[in-house]
């Protein structure tokens, strides 16, 4: 599948898309669950400052 | 109940959506009387479909636990209207000694020992550090064993306390109602001190842009109209993360301060996107985070965590909670509700709690079961919350009290999607680690 197509998408957000857009992202870490968008216990443990 | 594809138009744009499984695609409608389903989207879908199914099934119906909350104390500092724990808990409960937290953390070792990824455990309320020493060292003695949160209203944190919960990775979550002091400390009470504005504030500017802090805002009749003022503020300290949670009226003293949903809807989508406008101007972001869960719910809706807003819902599934005096409960929302305890963990064994009636019971409610939730196409990103809240004014087994709110921020959500703005409204280190499952060339 095109990982890359994700990235020319989402630079083109100052232009509304003007075609049908149908798509479906997966996490490429885990299996099942985003450990990066829970609220706690998911600090990046070599950057902690953002 | 509704299956396959079904169309709604909104915004100038013909939303398709199989909600079994939330396939989608938008399409531009040049005319209203004239829309039919593109070929590819159809050809996409059918190739798609029953894979699609099989996944949200197992996504849903799967029972790995990973994140334990823990409520070290029953008592609390605050007095917030809204508290969704009883009052006579808070003046009158317990607090666990430091060998019973021990021991309880040692069980939980055991019961993941088998399992790869590290559990969470998250010090929840009423206010944990009212008993800081003994959750700073079970910090320290444990820091291999799991990934450790904090949720707090900040009255006690000092600095060498933020500097301890950085070193050792902590989520923390501060409760912030209002940029206004006056408005925050009519709903944030603390006792003796008017309210937790000060603290809460010092505290955030001591974490200075940690990435593990978020806000917890809870949304009320009393503060709506400032939210996006909030988010402004927040983002001014470097906050990256605030989640907007309307009121839970699971307790009657919650209920007078209802929010109108008109209200709130309208205010709680200018906070996105005041909070989309500070991050592109900024090139800090901040992101409002149930919001983000609502969009990941759409565009990758195996990959949520938040288990509020699926059904049925993380509660004995994902995630238990352990009160002070160690019942085990689906969630802490329970707490006040008789009846739903899985057993005590003094006693008994988290194996046992997932398998007891009370667990099975939260995790038999399904949408597919609640009439207005059977038919309607968002029934797998919103998950119809929340199951206590729903028991406690009479039947467990109905649409969300918020339902219109919801059905209008997926609505905005598609908007923001249908722009190309869905990455401004997820962190930034989560997004670069998705990949296409598939995309309409």
């Amino acid at each position: 599948m095109p990982k890359k197509g994700l990235k020319r998408n989402i630079k083109n957000e100052a232009k509304e898309k003007t075609d049908t857009i149908a798509y479906r992202l997966k996490c490429a870490k885990t299996a099942n669950g985003l450990s990066h968008f829970v609220m706690y216990g998911d600090v990046p443990k070599e950057k902690t400052l953002v | 109940m509704k299956n396959g594809l079904n169309i709604y138009k909104s915004n100038g744009k013909g939303i398709l959506i199989d909600a079994q499984n939330v396939f989608w695609s938008i399409t531009p409608i040049h005319d209203e009387s004239d829309f039919f389903i593109p070929e590819d989207v159809l050809n996409l879908y059918n190739r798609m479909k029953n894979r699609l199914t099989r996944q949200m099934h197992n996504f849903r119906f799967s029972q790995e636990l990973t994140a334990i909350y823990i409520d070290p104390t029953d008592r609390c500092n605050c007095q917030c209207p809204y508290c969704y724990i009883p009052e006579r808990i808070r003046k009158n409960g317990r607090s666990m000694t430091k060998g019973e937290l021990i021991f309880i953390l040692r069980k939980i070792v055991k019961y993941f020992k088998r399992h790869k990824r590290k559990p969470v455990i998250v010090f929840h309320a009423s206010e944990p550090l009212l008993v800081k020493d003994i959750i700073f060292s079970a910090i320290k003695k444990f820091k291999d064993k799991f990934s450790f949160g904090l949720q707090t209203n900040a009255v006690l944190l000092t600095s060498e306390d933020v500097e301890f919960l950085k070193e050792h990775h902590v989520g923390v979550g501060i409760s912030l109602d209002s940029p206004s002091l006056l408005v925050n400390n009519r709903l944030r009470r603390s006792i003796g001190q008017g309210g937790n504005f000060n603290q809460a504030v010092r505290a955030i500017e001591w974490f200075d842009g940690y990435a593990g802090l978020n806000v917890i805002t809870t949304l009320t009749k009393f503060n709506l109209t400032g939210l996006p003022e909030l988010v402004e503020f927040l983002h001014s300290k470097k906050v990256p993360c605030v989640l907007l949670n309307p009121v839970r009226l699971t307790q009657a003293n919650s209920r007078s301060l209802r929010p109108d949903e008109k209200v709130m809807t309208k205010y709680f989508i200018r906070a996105v996107q005041k909070a989309i406008e500070c991050s592109l101007d900024s090139q800090r972001q901040i992101i409002v985070g149930n919001f983000a869960n609502i969009i990941l719910g759409i565009v990758a809706p195996v990959a949520r965590r938040l288990m509020c807003d699926i059904s049925p819902c993380g509660g004995g599934r994902c995630f238990l909670t352990i009160t002070a005096s160690g019942e085990m409960i689906p969630c802490g929302e329970f707490i006040g509700l008789k009846g739903f305890s899985g057993g005590n963990i003094f006693k008994t064994g988290i194996e046992k709690a997932m398998q007891s009636a009370p667990f099975k019971k939260i995790r038999a409610r399904i949408v597919e079961e609640i009439p207005e939730c059977s038919s309607c196409i968002s029934r797998n990103i919103c998950g119809a919350p929340c199951p206590a809240e729903l028991y406690a004014l009479g039947n467990m087994h109905q649409a969300s009290v918020f339902c219109r709110f919801y059905k209008e921020i997926i609505k905005y959500a598609f908007k923001l999607i249908a722009e190309g703005k869905e990455k401004y409204c997820l962190r930034k280190e989560g997004f670069n680690n998705l990949e296409y499952e598939y995309c309409l060339e």
